[in-house]
């Protein structure tokens, strides 16, 4: 038994109480442990998220209002730049460039909340014993929260668009789980690089806006099909489509949107399955990891 | 602080542990060490950390704690004393299951709570009633037992209404006595802590002191910081000095704060002559 085990129920193991040595145990009873962490502390993520919420919404004078106004106001951002500098034309840009958004936002916002999360409860870290694990992924699935709040907007742009709109549109939780998946991985890794590396938060700023640019977001993966670039650069075009942001931004897209000539279809099940067995080994290596760094947090923070 | 803890300096040696009734512990830390690598250290900045790191320079290394053994019987309080900087917060630490020990182990029978400060994550915009749930949630209470302390941790903070409101509103009073309230009411085998009777008006501090001894009395064990001689003396039936990292004596209050006066007397007359050696101006001494 180890020191994260220490709080368990006194009422389902006849001894409470912990056992630490310098030994660290292996790889996958670092796994069993990362997940009973999270199975147990449940509530203790719950109210994070809740408190996490209600602080955001607190300070301004529009609260919660900003997590359906943000997306909006960024989507009439890219629009006008888009449709200033470039001169090919994308039907319905709008509703286009917003599915995109939405994912992209909550991505974001999660990996960049997760590098802060341990650096912000250090205090909480140095003078308690609790899975620290909780902490990247309470922000991670505050972030479903704003996802689920931008679908509002979403659906008031559609209702523009009556000719996209499809039953298809009950695959984005789907799609979602697969992005959360990924999205978890990412902000574990991060999250326990940025406590004994702290320009990572800094950096990670800069890599998100590329990831984002290189991702098709702004532009499908057809047009860049359709452009040449790739004609001669079939390596190139393998890594831009093995980006797990274009796998998802084009499902979302799919069923969403649709392609510029038609109504929305059907996602690429197979990209997204690939990506999903992809994404579960990747969280679990991060669990690995992140449980492997973390008798370390106290002393570095 | 020294690199290097002066062992020969031992008074007492503790006794080899789990020969002698290894049932009746509450906790047992046995040699522990905790070694600290100061390229990964929040003051230093990433290049050195990244050099340090790609020309594999021996890494600076420092034992905050070395080869330190204490066995906590049930119902007893140990008092932890020393000078700023001995490694008395670092040992709680390694009790409390915070920090892994670099070298030795330790083994705790029944719930251990930190009680190392009172407002810890404690979050201003928040009222009390979620803080309060939160703080119970971090300290690993179920969500049904939290509900049933709820109004015992009102109570005993003092808080009434107050409890609704966020908690940059409240005095810093009200917060300790929320987050001892909150910390206590784990009903912890094993309380740590640290510093904090010292918080508070007369009044807090008269009610959590009773709340100590009413832990300690119900057989629970309580491992205790602090810089007050008094409530060592009257109230802990051990004490433990550690300087520079390592346990200089173990035994009953008297003789340890005793040791602990007195070396604290040597060690600035040994400063003061220093100084003075060094050329440094009398009157400038008379602050120490």
């Amino acid at each position: 038994m180890r020191a994260s085990q220490l709080m368990r129920s006194a009422r389902t193991e006849p001894e409470v109480g912990f056992r630490t040595d310098a030994a660290s145990p292996g790889p996958l009873a670092l796994l069993r442990e990362g997940l009973g962490d999270i199975a147990s502390r449940r509530p203790l993520i719950r109210w994070l998220v809740e408190a996490d919420m209600k602080k955001r919404g607190s300070d301004t004078a529009l609260g919660n209002l900003w997590w359906v106004m943000d997306p909006l106001l960024q989507m009439v951002v890219y629009v006008i730049f888009v449709t200033i500098i470039t001169s090919r034309k994308i039907p319905e840009y709008p509703l286009f460039i917003f599915a995109a958004i939405l994912p992209w936002k909550w991505f974001n916002a999660a990996v960049i909340d997760a590098t802060k999360s341990l650096l912000e409860a250090d205090r909480l870290i140095k003078r308690i014993q609790f899975p620290k694990i909780v902490l990247p992924l309470a922000a991670t699935t505050a972030g479903v929260i704003g996802f689920a709040f931008g679908l509002i907007p979403l659906a008031g742009i559609m209702l523009f668009y009556p000719d996209r709109i499809s039953p298809l549109v009950l695959l984005i939780p789907v799609i979602a789980l697969v992005q959360f998946v990924f999205t978890v991985a990412i902000a574990l890794l991060v999250a326990a690089g940025n406590v004994f590396f702290r320009d990572l938060g800094n950096v990670a700023g800069h890599v998100l806006r590329l990831w984002w640019y290189l991702s098709p977001g702004l532009y499908s993966l057809a047009v860049l099909d359709q452009s040449g670039v790739f004609a001669h650069h079939k390596v190139l075009r393998f890594l831009v489509g093995a980006n797990p942001f274009a796998i998802l931004l084009e499902a979302y897209r799919s069923v969403i949107y649709g392609s510029t000539d038609g109504p929305p279809h059907l996602p690429d099940f197979a990209s997204l399955g690939v990506l999903l067995v992809a994404s579960l080994a990747f969280v679990g290596f991060a669990t690995i990891v992140f449980k492997r760094l973390e008798p370390s947090f106290a002393k570095v923070l | 602080m020294t690199t290097q803890p002066a062992t020969t300096e031992s008074v007492a040696v503790p006794p080899p542990f789990e020969r002698a009734r290894p049932e009746d512990y509450a906790m047992l830390a046995e040699d522990v060490g905790v070694e600290y690598d100061l390229r990964f250290n929040r003051k230093t900045p990433i290049r050195q950390s990244l050099s340090a790191a790609l020309t594999r320079k021996p890494p600076e290394r420092f034992w905050a704690l070395r080869h330190v053994s204490l066995r906590l019987e049930h119902g007893e309080s140990l008092a932890v004393i020393g000078p700023n900087g001995a490694g008395k917060s670092t040992l709680l630490q390694v009790l409390g299951g915070i920090i892994r020990p670099s070298e030795g182990r330790v083994h705790a029978r029944g719930r251990v709570s930190g009680l190392l400060t009172l407002d810890v994550g404690f979050d201003r915009q928040l009222t009390g009633r979620e803080n309060t749930r939160l703080g119970c949630a971090f300290l690993g209470l179920e969500n049904r037992v939290t509900r049933e302390l709820m109004p015992s941790i009102i109570e005993y903070a003092e808080l009434g209404d107050f409890i609704d409101a966020p908690l940059k509103t409240y005095s810093s009073g009200m917060r300790a006595r929320l987050g001892f309230a909150i910390a206590t009411s784990v009903d912890p085998d094993i309380l740590l802590l640290d510093e904090v009777l010292a918080t508070g008006d007369a009044n807090f501090r008269e009610k959590s002191k009773q709340r100590v001894l009413e832990l300690v009395e119900a057989a629970k064990g309580v491992v205790l910081v602090t810089h007050d001689m008094q409530w060592v003396l009257e109230y802990c039936n051990r004490a433990i000095l550690i300087e520079n990292g390592t346990m200089i004596m173990e035994g009953d209050p008297e003789s340890v704060v005793e040791l602990h006066r007195e070396r604290t007397a040597e060690a600035r007359a040994r400063a003061q002559e220093r100084a003075l050696a060094a050329g440094a101006d009398e009157r400038t001494l008379l602050v120490r």
